[in-house]
């Protein structure tokens, strides 16, 4: 009995909820099909690449490229619309959070941060929930994948997209698709890939949570609100 | 009054001449040797420089033997020294050895094998021709040297450059007919030293069978050899990107996929000749010209036949990007152009001063 009223020593980490399963598969699904899209897509745009030549080196392996595509874009089509249709749904439910929303707090942040890159300022500004990286790659590719989605249509219909738009768009949707793709993969393989792998390994997306420590460092005003405990100070950011 | 000795000195003068002779003959013989000798036309003439003479071949045809003293001069072979025997090598003697030729066609396909005995290229080339392959597969009226140079008319093939084309529409008639109202035809018969004759896209000795997908996919580049040309198509007003323009464009990629790879596999994607046609060329603002904006949807309609009156414009006409004509891509084009790349290069630059940033603060770290 007295055994038992010996408490042991756990070091107890704490950690915070940052994403929930949903938003977790509907990354994973965006990871997926986007680089399938990716790697079918690169040939097609480069067919004077020798590389492009082996992969496209029958009519066969023309369709079947092409075909995969179309399967990893109807994927991603309705991924894009369980996104929009749930952020719908919890709009009119009134239950939208609006900690993506950019606002000028982003902007001040943003100011900040070039400050601090500058050496014109010694610590990091605080962040709430998303700081303004984090804004800026969901809207980046919330639009990048809005505008291939959109264009993506058109130029694989364009005989039925032209009975009701005008013809011109779809040499200007095949530009629009084929620009964007390479847009949105510099921008995912220079700012993504560093903010979550090299400027600290951040795999809340995999693992749906944060740890204090991180929560303390990346993002103290959501901590704050959070515990209504201000950052220790003194804890390097 | 002749002494036996002044007639002795005779003889020996008489001697002496021919001796001079006989080597004069053997030098000039010597000197032009390679070249056949040539007195047999005079000679050939005496007989057959009479218009009635002819024989009955065993087909029951009527060859007429006669040879004309004036086409004879007129021919490029003549003039040059290069008589009947040159040609008709077994005819050197008199009588002649028997005719074994069933028809005239059988004659005229035996005896043009004597132009390779000076002509060894371009026979050669023949022999790897779309006809001679006819002329394999069983068709005797296959051309050889002769239906297209002439016989005993020799004469040059392109002077004039039109008569190419009048000499391939002896067989092909309806297509030079139609070449002839197409742009080139017309131009050619105005004597437009420019634009391409029948030999221009199809060559000359060999020719190959056009219908083939080899030929299709390597046709656009055909018509580039002009078209891609800055200082000729400047001469008559033409846009000389159209070529590179049409590379790009959906149908061009398709050709290049197709080119790289397979280029025997037949396929559909649009060539030149698909849209603005082969033989039927015109100027895209001839009314009847397959590209003239009143033709083009039926045109489009060959391979798209769901295409509504909208679609024309989804083909940018071989045009550089411009406001006035093709507003939407001018305007995609300007995004993709100007903001987007400031985006990206804001972002570029903003993580390679996070991680000059990082950098620094961990050297400051690390120092005492």
């Amino acid at each position: 009995m007295t055994a038992k009223q010996k408490t042991p020593t756990i070091i107890q980490h704490k950690s915070f909820p940052r994403f929930d399963l949903g938003q977790r598969w509907e990354h994973l699904l965006l990871i997926l099909s986007g680089l399938v899209l990716l790697l079918t897509g690169l040939p097609q745009k480069y067919p004077s690449l020798a590389i492009s030549q082996d992969i496209l080196s029958t009519p066969e392996q023309v369709n079947l490229i092409r075909q995969v595509h179309h399967i990893a874009a109807l994927v991603l089509t309705l991924e894009l619309l369980y996104h929009l249709g749930r952020a719908i749904v919890l709009l009119v439910r009134r239950k939208l959070p609006g900690d993506m929303l950019p606002t000028w707090q982003d902007v001040l942040d943003a100011w900040q941060m070039l400050q601090y890159l500058l050496f014109l300022r010694k610590d990091k500004p605080r962040f709430g929930k998303y700081n303004f990286e984090q804004k800026v790659t969901y809207w980046f590719l919330f639009f990048g994948f809005g505008i291939m989605t959109f264009t993506g249509f058109i130029i694989w219909f364009p005989v039925q997209v032209t009975q009701v738009l005008p013809g011109g768009v779809v040499p200007a949707a095949k530009l629009a698709h084929s620009t964007e793709s390479i847009v949105a993969a510099i921008f995912i393989l220079v700012w993504h890939i560093y903010h979550v792998h090299f400027e600290r390994l951040n795999l809340s997306m995999f693992t749906g949570r944060l740890s204090e420590e991180e929560m303390q460092a990346y993002h103290a005003k959501e901590y704050e609100r959070l515990t209504g405990k201000k950052n220790q100070p003194g804890e390097k950011s | 009054m002749t002494t036996p000795s002044s007639q002795r000195r005779t003889i020996w003068w008489i001697a002496a001449g021919m001796l001079a002779l006989l080597l004069g003959i053997s030098l000039t013989t010597r000197a032009s040797a390679g070249q056949p000798a040539q007195e047999t036309e005079k000679y050939c003439l005496s007989c057959h420089g009479n218009p009635d003479l002819h024989m009955t071949l065993p087909s029951g045809e009527t060859l007429s033997l006669y040879v004309s003293q004036d086409v004879i001069k007129d021919s490029v072979h003549s003039p040059l020294g290069i008589e009947c025997e040159a040609c008709h090598t077994n005819l050197s003697t008199y009588p002649h050895p028997a005719v074994e030729y069933q028809n005239k066609r059988e004659l005229s396909r035996a005896l043009y094998q004597a132009c390779q005995k000076c002509h060894s290229e371009n026979y050669k080339k023949a022999q790897d021709s779309m006809h001679a392959q006819a002329a394999t597969a069983g068709n005797a009226e296959a051309p050889v040297c002769t239906d297209c140079h002439g016989a005993h008319d020799v004469k040059i093939p392109d002077q004039p450059r039109s008569l190419i084309s009048e000499t391939c529409s002896q067989c092909h008639t309806d297509i030079v007919n139609t070449y002839k109202q197409s742009v080139h035809g017309e131009a050619l018969l105005a004597n437009n030293p420019d634009v391409p004759v029948c030999t221009d896209c199809h060559g000359v000795h060999n020719i190959q069978d056009p219908r083939t997908a080899q030929f299709r996919v390597q046709s656009p580049e055909l018509c580039a050899g002009c078209h891609a040309n800055k200082e000729l198509m400047a001469k008559y007003g033409l846009n000389a990107d159209v070529y590179d323009i049409y590379k790009r464009s959906w149908h061009g990629v398709d050709i290049s996929v197709y080119k790289a790879r397979w280029p025997t596999i037949q396929h559909s994607s649009a060539v030149c000749t698909d849209c603005h046609g082969i033989h039927d060329i015109r100027k895209a603002d001839d009314p009847n010209s397959h590209v003239n904006p009143t033709n083009l949807l039926a045109t489009c309609q060959k391979c798209h036949p769901a295409a509504g009156p909208n679609w024309t414009d989804a083909w940018t006409g071989h045009n550089q990007i411009s406001l006035e004509r093709t507003p939407f891509l001018y305007y995609v084009n300007t995004f993709y152009t100007s903001l987007t790349p400031l985006v990206l290069w804001a972002c570029i630059l903003y993580v390679a001063l996070q991680i000059i940033r990082a950098i620094v603060d961990r050297v400051r770290n690390s120092l005492p």
